[in-house]
């Protein structure tokens, strides 16, 4: 039986587009308020790991160490992770095992990146090299076209329509035009999602998430230092992690990501629930089609009823399982490093009853789902109040 | 012969052979002499751990299994723009991603039969592509 490990303390920055700073001020921008939410000072902290996707974004390398000084935890044992566009997740879960086994009891999490600071020619061109370099970017394979692969097969398969991706897009706006801490707070009707310029068929720019800068910070304790910090620690009591083949066209599947799957499993049976007890999740959607993926891979709804589960409504508060009710990817943002810890803060958040007009009233238990790349990590973690 | 429209990995000789091989009209890829796993495009080691490959002719013929059209390219990638990749199923099972030519969007469909077609990019690169098959 895992020893018990629970989040005590939460942080969030403005995500947007941020020349303002760089990717030192805005970790602390995260870290300050998630350590005055635990009732922490530096000194109490044993241990921190932090996650930032690219140097090359931020144009500095070792950027754990550089955001280890600024916040002042010179000292302290210090981990850079690293797993894509999950990296986030993956600090949650390194943290959640420090404390897990002992060596550590309080550990402060930081996700953080810059993205904008290089420009979109030179973002997209970062991204495009995610794929292999090999066999996939000698075709000019972009980041999204990866998803719009995912996407044509899906609607071939299942009758997936363009509509019911542009529905998740308002769905997601609708939400995060109530965060103040999203990046683009703007509600948007279907008529403007399905009529935006085409990125790559059949995903349009309000199917594809932003560029952005942010960061978001999480304290993570054991169950001894948990209960005299808090009354309401949230208990992280389920994590599941999988991956799968680097190319695309070796997949076992183009409708459905693997990773996801292996890693829900794991997650659903370490915390003893099914599916259908989340009250509230946040999954990865860098692109319409992938929460579609998400609901049925981390059975939400049954294979190739993605589209049906949000022309339906079921992702909205009073559906099913409310999804990305914090704006998502899509509308919040999704500065990489920063993206897996955000979720961290939404979850926590909603579990403590503390997101105002976003709240899912009465919610125990939530979930959080990051995908790395087009499917290659994914992490699933599993959380009760 | 360097393979694709835009690469930077140096040309090993894996590499080296591969497209001497398509420059005359083969598609290779490898296999291992162990567990008979098939890689297309090649590999020179095996999943199985094993370094005891060989190389074999893949079909050329197979179906569309995913498509999308590339309105906003990288930046190497400019000049082709819009293109069309897409991901097929060669008939050995093997499947392959590339560019798909001879089709406007209407005539595109998951599931249409296509060949794979090998032919210049420039002076010194080559690479295959699917067409529409007859
Ligand atoms: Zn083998």
């Amino acid at each position: 039986m895992a020893k018990k490990v629970a989040v005590v303390g939460i942080g969030h920055s403005k995500f947007g587009k941020r020349p303002d700073v760089t990717i030192r001020e805005l970790a602390h921008e995260a870290v300050f308020p998630a350590l005055e939410d635990a009732g922490l000072s530096a000194q109490d902290i044993d241990a921190v790991v932090v996650g930032v996707a690219g140097d090359e974004f931020a144009a500095q390398g070792s950027c754990a160490a550089v955001i280890n000084d600024y916040i002042g935890m010179q000292g302290k044992p210090l981990y850079r992770v690293e797993a894509a566009c999950a990296t986030g997740s993956a600090a949650v879960r390194t943290a959640w095992a420090l404390i897990n086994s002992g060596l550590a009891e309080t550990v402060l999490v930081v996700g953080a990146e810059t993205m904008t600071h290089v420009g979109t020619p030179r973002a997209t061109e970062l991204m495009a090299k995610a794929g292999d370099t090999r066999w996939e970017y000698p075709f000019g394979v972009t980041f999204p076209a990866f998803y719009a692969l995912m996407a044509t097969a899906h609607m071939h398969q299942y009758g997936t329509t363009r509509e019911q991706l542009s529905m998740v897009s308002v769905k997601n706006h609708k939400y995060g035009a109530m965060n103040p801490y999203a990046h683009l707070r703007k509600e948007i009707t279907l008529e403007e999602a399905m009529k935006s310029v085409m990125i790559c068929y059949p995903l349009n720019l309000y199917d594809c998430c932003l560029i952005s800068d942010g960061a978001a910070a999480a304290v993570l304790a054991s169950e001894e230092k948990a209960k005299k910090l808090t009354d309401t620690p949230v208990w992280i009591i389920g994590l599941g992690a999988a991956s799968d083949n680097m190319m695309i066209a070796e997949r076992e599947s183009l409708t459905s990501l693997k990773a996801t799957r292996l890693a829900a499993e794991q997650a659903y049976k370490m915390a003893r629930i099914k599916p259908e007890e989340i009250d509230v999740a946040v999954v990865h959607d860098c692109f319409t089609i992938a929460e579609i993926m998400a609901y049925e891979d981390l059975g939400f709804c049954k294979k190739g009823e993605g589209g049906k589960f949000i022309e339906e409504g079921q992702s909205y508060i009073g559906g099913k399982i409310p999804v990305n009710i914090d704006g998502g990817l899509k509308s919040k943002g999704h500065p990489l490093g920063a993206t897996g810890v955000s979720m961290t803060v939404e979850i926590t958040r909603q579990l403590r009853g503390e997101a105002g007009k976003r709240q899912v009233e009465g919610a125990e238990i939530g979930l959080s789902h990051n995908i790395g790349e087009t499917g290659q990590y994914c992490f699933v973690h599993i959380y009760k109040r | 012969m360097k393979f694709g429209y835009a690469s930077w990995l140096p040309e090993t000789n894996m590499m080296r052979k591969f497209t001497e091989e398509l420059a005359n009209g083969r598609l290779m890829g490898t296999k291992c002499k162990k567990c008979k796993t098939k890689y297309m495009p090649p590999r020179i080691q095996c999943r199985c751990g094993s370094t005891d490959m060989e190389w074999y002719e893949a079909p050329k013929k197979g179906k569309l299994l995913a498509y999308t059209i590339i309105m906003y390219p990288p930046e190497s990638m400019q000049k082709y723009a819009p293109y069309i990749v897409a991901v097929a199923e060669l008939e050995d099972g093997t499947r392959l991603l590339s560019h798909i030519v001879g089709v406007t969007p209407k005539t595109l469909k998951v599931g249409m039969p296509i060949e794979v077609s090998i032919s210049k990019v420039s002076e010194d690169r080559i690479t295959y592509k699917f067409k529409p098959s007859t």
